[in-house]
């Protein structure tokens, strides 16, 4: 993995490569200078919250291009090999050659997933910074209350996967219409909680149907559901309304 | 601020969106969702700032996400978020270049 990634910091205007899971956990870093485990760490748990609005849009996103006026920021998505999604994030200033870059990102991509298969992930180091959570969202350390119905985000299996149809990488739904019916309901939801809103229909999934596939025939159990989930008042009626109109 | 009138009239630009960095919502063209787009693009710049800030990269210009199929440009001018979702996928790079020229041609 290391020298996966040594072979992209090689490329002139890069500053950093780094490979992250879906919790923003490192699972291979390499940097110059101030780009540090540390600092890539961070960054990898604000990207992963980009990464969670990118899929509540489009849920099959292959590559990720962020342009800022001193540099770029390459994302590329690596699937979920041995179980779990991975992202490349490569970091570079002006200088890069973007052509060029882009082959060696696939190339360099194309060997991580196979690192990883073969080899696993990498535990994270002991003093790894805990990914952010999404706003709004629930501590992992938190006690959870009686009748709180929030999840805790670091039980959540909080990532989209490609190895779903739907998305949802830790639950199963019936048809392609229940999957439509899903992302949908986490469009909605998003507008009032965020992104964090995959993972209250995840959860809430699984409470309303825990031992069978998600169909869309109990889509209105789900919709109460997610609506007591939402504090405020008006903002619950409009999901409601929003969802009438699915 | 953003034409979207000029903007959906890009060659493979399907649908738009015009919001601000909050989340909010102003207009869209053939997007039934607007709303719903314009909230995710309001997360989704807030989290790749913040990102920005912390790699010292400077000011977001721009974000572009491809899949298969279909992609999407995100670009920001001021307080505004305008987000274009383009197929073919292909068409990515002929917007983004059509979206600069339009938007150096009114700096």
């Amino acid at each position: 993995m290391e020298a996966i990634l040594q072979e992209l910091l090689d490329l002139a205007g890069v500053g950093a490569a780094m490979v992250f899971d879906g919790t923003g956990r490192l699972a291979g870093h390499r940097g110059r200078a101030i780009y540090d485990r540390t600092l890539c760490e961070q960054v990898s748990g604000t990207l992963v919250k980009a990464i969670d609005s990118i899929q509540l849009q489009q849920a099959d996103w292959d590559s990720v291009t962020a342009q800022f006026a001193d540099g770029k920021l390459i994302l590329r998505n690596l699937g979920s090999p041995g179980g779990r999604a991975h992202t490349l994030a490569v970091v570079a200033d002006a200088t890069l050659n973007s052509s060029f870059a882009t082959v060696a990102i696939r190339v360099a991509a194309n060997k991580v997933r196979k690192s990883i298969v073969e080899g696993g992930t990498p535990a994270p180091t002991a003093g790894a910074v805990p990914a952010a959570a999404p706003a709004g969202a629930p501590s992992a350390s938190s006690p959870q209350l009686p009748g709180e119905s929030k999840p805790a985000l670091g039980s959540s299996g909080l990532s989209w996967s490609k190895v779903s149809s739907v998305g949802f990488s830790t639950i199963a739904v019936a048809d392609p219409a229940s999957s439509a019916f899903l992302t949908s309901c986490a469009k909605k939801l998003a507008r009032h909680v965020g992104p964090i809103a995959k993972v209250y229909v995840e959860e809430a999934v699984r409470r309303v149907s825990p031992d069978a596939p998600f169909s869309v025939s109990i889509g209105g159990r789900l919709v109460q559901d997610l609506a007591g989930q939402i504090e405020d008042a008006d903002d619950r009626a409009q999901f409601l309304a929003s969802i009438e109109k699915v | 601020m953003f034409d979207l009138a000029l903007i959906g009239g890009v060659p493979g630009v399907r649908s738009a969106v015009l919001g601000d960095l909050s989340g909010g919502y102003l207009d869209a063209l053939r997007e039934p969702d607007g709303e719903g787009v314009a909230a995710v693009m309001g997360f989704l710049s807030s989290a790749m700032t913040q990102a920005g800030d912390q790699l010292g990269l400077g000011d977001l210009r721009r974000i572009s996400f491809a899949g298969e199929g279909t992609a999407c440009v995100v670009a920001f001018a001021g307080a505004s978020v305008m987000a274009a979702r383009i197929e073919p996928a292909r068409s990515l790079a002929a917007v983004e270049k059509a979206l600069e020229a339009s938007l150096l041609g009114k700096g």
